[in-house]
């Protein structure tokens, strides 16, 4: 069960920084995000990377929920098996 | 109005707001395009790019036997010289950096980026700096060109343009073929909303640069009007070395519009000449199109959310792009979408250089976005 979530508020940054500062952030915490105490919260506003970071996720062995939030996506990743 | 004017002024703006809106919906950004390949090894746009222009080779081949080409080649590309390399790798530097080529930041910022309008602004900074040296860059790109090559391989060659698009059909078309086989087609399975897929983009583009081909009589092209801008708000702040400046001050480009209009001329300079003419209203329709898609996805919201060091990485991203445009001269947009569908050569040696760029701008970026 997942106890803890980061946020990473990436909007308005300049491209590909979305992607790598996400992946920076999986893999800083990629045990956490596998065992499920860590969900990771990535607000973007990239278009691309709504498309890539969940891909990113997914080769990664998790799983990614985007939602769009008023203007900006919100990509959830977790692990495949936590209800996102 | 004369009526040649009017189909000008009415295709670049149409081709604008039209290309504008499907870069927006599918974020077609061409310096994603080698980036990506190099730092992740993602190559989804990349391969997007080489079915434009492939798909771009065949229309303007069938539109020139057609008879349906204002010109052809394309005015205003010229015979090779070695600085088309050099500034070509200046450009794909320049690119990465700013998270965007002279198009994409135009469809970024009419989305709303920030990070977009300061790119802006280093592109108008590069431009007047290139202004200051242009004298002595145009002496040595007369040194290091090879006027007798002519424009084209088919013209150096003596093959005619059937033969090498027969080819180009046969490399760019095969390989878009094996990645349908391979499923490299397929957009990603999450996805933004109103997200449109890059084939048809790719696709929606080749028939814009046709329309702009057949109807302003040569492909899109944006970098001039930078120097254009630059040179305005240059006399603003000091006139009296703009005065000065040869660049700013001559109007070295001929140009005889189609459809039996005037000839005219035009240049870098702050007056509203050709240049003007075909490109402001292209840049207006790019930013209006990419607004109008963001405005009814309910995505417009500028925000300044960018690191200090990202706004001073992508504003210098901005001037090293404008110098390797002006030095080349010419953008990516105009060389791959225009000048690589015919092979010119001026645009093989841009790409040339642009591939080494992209590379360095990639490890530079790494370094430079994030402590």
């Amino acid at each position: 069960m997942t106890t803890k979530t980061i946020e990473l508020d990436i909007r308005g940054q300049v491209c590909p920084s979305c992607l790598l500062l996400t992946l920076r952030e999986i893999n800083t915490h990629h045990a956490d995000l596998s065992a499920g105490r860590l969900s990771l919260v990535v607000l973007t506003d990239s278009r691309d990377a709504t498309g890539t970071i969940p891909a990113a996720a997914k080769n990664m062995g998790l799983a990614a929920q985007l939602d769009k939030v008023e203007e900006y996506y919100r990509v959830i990743i977790a692990r495949p098996e936590e209800r996102l | 109005m004369d009526a040649s004017v009017l189909i000008v002024l009415t295709t670049s703006l149409v081709v604008g707001l039209a290309a504008g809106f499907v870069m927006h919906r599918a974020d077609f950004c061409l310096a994603g395009a080698f980036r990506d390949q190099f730092l992740f090894r993602d190559g989804r746009r990349l391969r997007a790019l080489v079915l434009l222009a492939t798909v771009s080779a065949v229309l303007f081949e069938l539109a020139r036997v057609a008879g349906a080409l204002p010109y052809y080649p394309f005015p205003w590309f010229a015979p090779p010289s070695l600085t088309n390399l050099a500034g070509g790798f200046l450009f794909g530097v320049g690119m990465v950096l700013a998270g965007g080529c002279v198009v994409g930041v135009l469809y970024k910022l009419g989305g709303g980026s920030s990070a977009a309008g300061v790119a802006l602004l280093g592109l108008l900074a590069g431009s007047a700096l290139y202004a200051e040296i242009h004298p002595a860059w145009s002496r040595l790109a007369g040194a290091a060109a090879w006027p007798e090559a002519g424009v084209t391989l088919p013209q150096l060659t003596g093959v005619a343009p059937g033969w090498w698009v027969a080819a180009i059909v046969l490399l760019g078309g095969g390989s878009c073929w094996r990645w349908q086989r391979q499923g490299l087609w397929r957009p990603p399975e999450v996805r933004a909303e109103g997200s449109l897929p890059l084939w048809q983009t790719a696709l929606a583009l080749s028939g814009l640069g046709l329309l702009s081909a057949v109807g302003t009589g040569m492909p899109m092209g944006v970098t001039t009007s930078y120097a254009k801008a630059a040179a305005f708000v240059e006399g603003l702040i000091a006139p009296g070395h703009l005065a000065r400046v040869a660049y700013f001050n001559a109007q070295p480009i001929p140009y005889v519009l189609p459809y039996g209009g005037p000839q005219l001329s035009g240049g870098g300079g702050a007056t509203l000449d050709v240049v003007a003419l075909i490109q402001f209203p292209l840049i207006g329709g790019i930013v209006l199109g990419a607004l109008a898609s963001a405005l009814l996805l309910g995505e417009f919201r500028p925000r300044w959310l960018m690191p200090w060091r990202q706004v001073l990485m992508v504003f210098c991203g901005g001037v090293i792009m404008a110098l390797g445009a002006r030095m080349t001269p010419g953008c990516n947009v105009w060389h791959l979408l225009g000048g690589l569908p015919l092979l010119t050569m001026q645009s093989l040696l841009f790409l040339l250089g642009l591939l080494p760029g992209t590379w360095v701008g990639g490890r530079l970026f790494l370094r430079l976005s994030a402590p």
